[in-house]
C-alpha cells in the first residue's frame, strides 16, 4: 500500500478524534482522548518520515511524543486534580449534532481550498493537508461553543496539532529548530492556561467561562 | 444451484426465527438470575398458536387480515436476496440494497396500517410509533448504505461485501464510520430495548399486536424474528463479509454456513446483553439519538468525498 495513503488514513482518524474531543462531557474524558490523537499525530510523522525519508521527522515524533501524549494531558490532568475533580456539567452552547455538522463542514471547505495548491509533497496528501487545516476551524469551533474552560484550552491544543501537522505535510525536511519553536510555544501557552484556570476556579469555584462576566469593568 | 441456495436460505430463516426470540428471552432471565423458559419455549407458543381459532375485531377490514401474510412473505422472499452463506447474493436481482430498503418498508407501513386499522387505540398508538421510528432511522441507514455505495461502486450487496473484503474498497476511514452508523441503525431496526417504542407494553399492552390472535398472531411473531435475523445478516455481508463460501464448492458452503451462524450467534449475543443493560429511551429523546446516528454517517460521507 502508498504510504501517502496511510498518511491520508490516519488523518481521517486524527478527525475523528478531535470530534470526540469537542463531544466529550468532561475534561477529564477530552484529555484521554486528546492523549489518543497524540498518538495518531506521532505516527503520522513517523509514516510521513519513511515515505519522504527525511530523518528530522523522526526527531519530532520523539519530541511530540514527550510533549504532546505526556507533558500536555498530564498537565491538564494534573490542574484537574489540584481543583480536586470538578464533577461540574456545563453542556455546550450548541447541541452535539449542530457541533458535528460544522466539524463537517468545515472539513469539507477546507478540502475544496486545499485543491488550489500545488505544492510538490501537497500533491499525495490533499485530504490530509486538508484536515491539517481543517483542524485549525475544529479548534476555534472547540472554543467557541464549549463553556468549560478546561475545554477551551483543548480547542487551543486542536489548533496546535493541526499547525504542527501542515508543518510535517510540507516542509519535511524542516530543521528541529522550527519543531522545537512551535512544540515549546504551545507548551508554555497549555502551562500558563492550566495555572490561570486553576486561579479562576480557586476564585469562583467554577469552570464556566460565563462567570467570568464578573470580571467586566 | 443459487436457486437452491435461495430456497436453503429461506427455510433456515423460518426455522432459526423462534431460536432468536428464544434465546433473548433465555438471556434475560440468565441476566436476572432466574431460570426462565427453555430456548424451544417460543417454538411451543407458536405450535400453539397455529391451533388457535384466528379472531378478529368487527371494525377491521382487509388490512389486518393480509398484515400477516405479507410480512410473512416479504421476508422470505428478503431472505432469499440476502447473501448469508455466500459472499455473492443467490438472487441477484433481490440483492439490491435500494430494492431491500423498499422491501423493509413495506411490511412497515402494513404493519402500522394493521395496527390502526384494528380499531384499537392501544395499538394505533404502538403502529404510529413504529412509523416514528423507521422515519428517524432510515436517513442514518440509507446515507451510511450510499457512502458504501460510493466506496464500493456497485448496489449490490454482494458486490459490496466483495469491495470490502478484499479491501479493494476506496475510503478505509469512511467506510469504517459508516459501518459504526450503519451498525447504529441496524440495532434500532431490531426493535430491542432501549428502542422498542412500539411494544412498550406498561402503557400500550402488546403494541401493535394487541388485536391478532391465533395463527395471525404467530406469523407476525415469527415475521418479527425473521426480520432481526434479516438486518442482522444484511449488515453481516456489507461490512463483515470475511469467511463467507466465495464459489460454490460443498466444503466453502459448509464453511460459510457455519461462519455465517457464529457471527449472527455473537451479534445476538451482544444485543441481548446491551438490550438487558438499560431501559427504554424516551420517547421524546429518541430524535436525538437517531439524529447523532446521521452525524456519523454524515462523517463517513465527508470522508467519502475526500477519498480516505
Amino acid at each position: 500500500m502508498n504510504g501517502y495513503v496511510i498518511v491520508n488514513v490516519l488523518g481521517g482518524l486524527l478527525i475523528v478524534t478531535s470530534l470526540l474531543v469537542v463531544l466529550s462531557r468532561t475534561p477529564r474524558k477530552a484529555a484521554f482522548v486528546y492523549a489518543a490523537q497524540s498518538v495518531l499525530l506521532v505516527s503520522i510523522f513517523v509514516a510521513l518520515g519513511f515515505v519522504t525519508g527525511s530523518d528530522e521527522l523522526f526527531t519530532w515524533s520523539i519530541a511530540a511524543f514527550f510533549t504532546k501524549v505526556l507533558f500536555v494531558p498530564g498537565v491538564l490532568l494534573f490542574a484537574l486534580k489540584k481543583m480536586g475533580n470538578p464533577e461540574q456539567d456545563l453542556p455546550s452552547v450548541v447541541n452535539p449534532l449542530v457541533s458535528m455538522l460544522l466539524v463537517a463542514v468545515e472539513v469539507l471547505i477546507c478540502f475544496v481550498a486545499v485543491q488550489g495548491i500545488a505544492l510538490p509533497t501537497a500533491e499525495e496528501v490533499k485530504p490530509a493537508l486538508a484536515i491539517s487545516l481543517a483542524h485549525f476551524f475544529i479548534g476555534l469551533t472547540c472554543i467557541v461553543t464549549q463553556r468549560n474552560i478546561l475545554k477551551q484550552v483543548f480547542g487551543y491544543c486542536l489548533m496546535e496539532n493541526g499547525s504542527h501537522v501542515t508543518l510535517a505535510l510540507l516542509a519535511p525536511q524542516a530543521p528541529e529548530l522550527v519543531e522545537v519553536g512551535i512544540a515549546t510555544d504551545a507548551i508554555f501557552a497549555v502551562v500558563i492556561m492550566a495555572v490561570v484556570a486553576l486561579r479562576i476556579y480557586r476564585k469562583t469555584q467554577s469552570l464556566d467561562a460565563d462567570e467570568l462576566m464578573e470580571l467586566k469593568g | 444451484m443459487e436457486f437452491g441456495i435461495a430456497v436453503v436460505q429461506a427455510l433456515l430463516l423460518v426455522a432459526l426465527a423462534p431460536l432468536v426470540s428464544g434465546s433473548a428471552r433465555w438471556m434475560r432471565a440468565k441476566m436476572h438470575t432466574r431460570r426462565g423458559p427453555s430456548i424451544l419455549q417460543d417454538c411451543y407458543d407458536i405450535a400453539k398458536l397455529f391451533k388457535r381459532q384466528d379472531v378478529r375485531t368487527a371494525e377491521s377490514s382487509f388490512v389486518h387480515r393480509i398484515m400477516p401474510p405479507l410480512f410473512f412473505g416479504v421476508m422470505l422472499l428478503l431472505a432469499m436476496g440476502v447473501p448469508m452463506i455466500t459472499r455473492f447474493s443467490p438472487i441477484s436481482v433481490l440483492g439490491d440494497v435500494i430494492l431491500i430498503i423498499y422491501l423493509m418498508a413495506l411490511p412497515r407501513f402494513f404493519f402500522s396500517l394493521a395496527a390502526v386499522d384494528s380499531g384499537d387505540a392501544y395499538a394505533g398508538l404502538g403502529g404510529v410509533r413504529e412509523l416514528l421510528i423507521g422515519v428517524l432511522v432510515e436517513p442514518a441507514l440509507m446515507l451510511a448504505l450510499f457512502v458504501a455505495v460510493l466506496a464500493t461502486g456497485t448496489t449490490n450487496v454482494g458486490g459490496m461485501g466483495e469491495g470490502i473484503a478484499s479491501l479493494s474498497a476506496g475510503s478505509p476511514v469512511g467506510v469504517m464510520l459508516a459501518g459504526v452508523a450503519f451498525a447504529c441503525a441496524c440495532y434500532m431496526e431490531l426493535g430491542k430495548l432501549p428502542y422498542d417504542l412500539a411494544e412498550a407494553e406498561q402503557e400500550l399492552q402488546e403494541g401493535p399486536l394487541s388485536e391478532y390472535s391465533g395463527p395471525s398472531l404467530a406469523l407476525a411473531k415469527m415475521s418479527l424474528s425473521m426480520k432481526q435475523i434479516i438486518v442482522v445478516s444484511w449488515f453481516v455481508a456489507i461490512f463483515v463479509p470475511w469467511g463467507s463460501a466465495t464459489d460454490m464448492s460443498l466444503a466453502s458452503l459448509a464453511i460459510g454456513l457455519g461462519v455465517w451462524l457464529a457471527k449472527v450467534a455473537v451479534i445476538f449475543g451482544a444485543c441481548s446483553v446491551i438490550e438487558n443493560l438499560v431501559a427504554r429511551v424516551r420517547y421524546k429523546l429518541l430524535g436525538r439519538q437517531t439524529w447523532a446516528v446521521v452525524g456519523i454517517a454524515a462523517f463517513a460521507f465527508v470522508f467519502c468525498v475526500l477519498g480516505i
